[in-house]
């Protein structure tokens, strides 16, 4: 008996310090997370105005949500076209860093100041210094900004192009390439993290599995098949949601933009209501891509 | 001499493998060799094009800094600044306010990533060790916090803070830091989570059996065990903070890190260097500017990143994140 009664007690004293370890955090995201979170929710659905003592608002039911969508100028083209652009670019960026992590994760001289190079976006591209580089940056009425990107982005592709020979060889071919390349200066810079995760799956590939895939003889094609790709699938899903996540806070994301111009218009009601279609509409599309790419993702436990 | 040698019996030896195979396996021996060395070629155009293209703007931004505003003008100056000076960066430095930026930055920046490391540290391991009611909701908590995007929760946090009295201050960085809520603290908590479950349990019991309570279990054997994962966690907490312009923009009115400079470079450097209105500069010439305001606000990293470059991609393979 009071052995038992000795390890239920232990067992309430570990669980109690499981909330110890965790009350921190418990504090902060009750503070700073879930109920800011149910405020904007509230919000969405009332006409809020700021006063002294901070918001008042009045229930509107949905009209927040029908005057974003329905009169709006901006918003529904916005949201239609950082829809597309996400659906368009992760794909890609997915692919190229999965190529980028199998090329690096390759044994040739020198390897490590390649791999130092590859990473480097992951320092700068979250930042301000990208959106200014890429002359982006969403500074009110400074035509400067446009016209360094112009500078920028032609002369780096020019220069490519005459440095391989095919400049001014054809009109309309140029023009594609020069579309293609200004695509893949965004890709390459928006995957570094995508490629330091998929790089340490590489490197988690148990070294049995390859020696047996050589003594079966199977040529480069059918290893990237049928041992690299199964064990870095679980890492797609991860870099999926890693990907959408940075549209996000992406500065080049139109929704975002317009969001905050209407919170500075003191239209907080409207902007809650666009900031949380836009949240659930990506969710619902992140939740299919996962939905048929966890169809293919092999987990080595089963 | 021996080298040599040892080179040309090989090649014997090889000459003498190649007589026993068959026609068939010689054709496969010599493709796989023609392919190999195309693979080699193709390979390192690809690389080649692709740090290019990553250290581009990179060095632009360098070239750019440490010229004159003539030489934006000037169509044969591509790389090499035909009148090399100082004085753009000296100026930018002043317009930014360097010396007292810097430090603000240096002190939300590192003093959150810090204070945010072991809160969520504490967290990761509470997740990984406990069993306690409620654990799988609080953990979705956690996923929620990944993919919530922090536009949705700003608002309602400036008001929190608005009517605590701390807007413009450290604080609304610091209190979230703090609390394990600050940038990115989900992806924190989450990769911690998965490291300390992959570390062996017979560790704490050790520990436990001898009488260690759970903290300092925590913090005499798991902490040390967990070095760089920490680091690794820390730099890369350290780069976010950096490069935040987002939630530093909605809790600061003025520019008080280097990241907000950067974001309204141009009217920083309009109110500062530009405001007499007798001296024109074109956008082309601006260019000069913004580049070396760029290249102040990146080289702090950059120099980091070129000492502690293998914790950045070693750290995330020990993590445990991955598999």
């Amino acid at each position: 008996m009071k052995k038992k009664k000795f390890r239920l007690s232990y067992e309430k004293q570990k669980r109690l310090y499981g909330y110890g370890f965790l009350s921190l955090w418990l504090v902060g995201t009750l503070l700073f997370f879930i109920v800011p979170l149910a405020e904007s929710f509230l919000y969405s659905f009332q006409n809020v105005n700021p006063q002294s003592g901070g918001m008042k608002g009045d229930w509107v039911g949905f009209n927040n949500y029908s005057a974003a969508f329905t009169k709006d100028p901006y918003f529904r083209t916005y949201l239609v076209d950082a829809l597309w652009e996400m659906v368009r670019t992760t794909p890609i960026i997915l692919v190229f860093s999965l190529f980028s992590a199998v090329l690096i994760n390759q044994k040739f001289k020198g390897r490590a100041l390649v791999r130092a190079i590859f990473f480097l976006p992951v320092i700068v591209a979250s930042g301000p210094v990208y959106s200014v580089i890429t002359g982006d940056m969403n500074t009110s009425g400074t035509s400067g900004a446009e016209q360094f990107s112009t500078v920028f982005e032609t002369d780096m592709v020019t220069e490519l192009l005459e440095f391989t020979g095919i400049y001014g060889l054809n009109q309309t071919l140029t023009e594609n390439i020069k579309l293609a390349i200004d695509s893949i200066f965004a890709i390459v810079w928006k995957s570094g993290i995508q490629i330091l995760i998929f790089l340490a799956a590489l490197q988690n590939i148990p070294s049995s599995a390859r020696e047996a895939a050589q003594i079966e003889g199977a040529t480069a094609w059918e290893y990237f098949w049928k041992i690299t790709f199964p064990y870095v699938s679980p890492m797609i899903i991860a870099n999926l949601i890693f990907t959408v996540i940075d549209t996000f806070t992406d500065s080049g994301n139109k929704v975002m933009m317009r969001i905050i111009a209407m919170q500075s218009d003191w239209k907080y009601g409207v902007a809650a209501a666009m900031v949380w279609s836009y949240f659930a509409v990506v969710m619902i599309i992140v939740g299919i891509l996962f939905l048929i790419v966890n169809r293919y993702v092999y987990y080595e436990n089963d | 001499m021996k080298n040599k040698e040892t080179i040309r019996a090989e090649k014997k030896k090889r000459k003498e493998h190649r007589k026993l195979m068959t026609k068939e396996q010689v054709s496969y021996v010599k493709r796989k060799k023609a392919v190999d060395i195309v693979w080699r070629v193709f390979r390192f155009f690809i690389i080649f094009g692709l740090c290019f293209v990553i250290l581009y703007p990179i060095v632009f931004m360098i070239s750019c800094a440490f010229r004159e505003r003539a030489d934006m003008n000037d169509p044969t100056v591509m790389w090499i600044p035909r009148h090399f000076t100082f004085d753009v960066i000296k100026e930018t430095a002043e317009a930014i306010k360097l010396p007292e930026t810097l430090v603000s930055t240096l002190l939300i920046n590192i003093g959150c990533s810090l204070v945010q490391v072991i809160t969520t540290a504490l967290t990761g391991y509470g997740f990984a060790r406990f069993q306690f009611k409620g654990k799988n909701l609080l953990f979705g908590i956690v996923i929620l916090m990944i993919l919530v995007p922090p536009q949705i929760i700003l608002l309602p946090q400036y008001d929190l803070f608005k009517t605590l009295g701390m807007i413009n201050t450290a604080w609304t960085m610091y209190l979230p830091a703090m609390t394990a809520n600050g940038l990115r603290s989900g992806i924190m908590i989450l990769i911690f989570r998965q490291f300390f479950r992959g570390l062996p349990k017979e560790l704490e019991d050790a520990a436990y059996l001898d009488g260690c309570g759970p903290l300092r279990t925590f913090a005499v054997i798991m902490v040390p065990n967990a070095l760089s994962s920490f680091l690794t966690v820390f730099l890369f907490s350290v780069v976010w903070y950096w490069n935040d312009y987002y939630v530093c923009n909605s809790f600061f009115s003025t520019n008080q890190t280097l990241a907000l400079m950067i974001k309204n470079i141009q009217a920083v450097l309009n109110a500062s260097l530009f405001s007499d209105s007798s001296m024109h500069v074109s956008t082309r010439e601006f260019v000069v500017w913004t580049q070396a305001a760029c290249l102040i606000s990146i080289s702090p990293m950059l120099v980091m990143y070129a000492f502690l470059q293998k914790y950045f991609t070693e750290g995330i393979e020990r993590s445990g994140l991955v598999g």
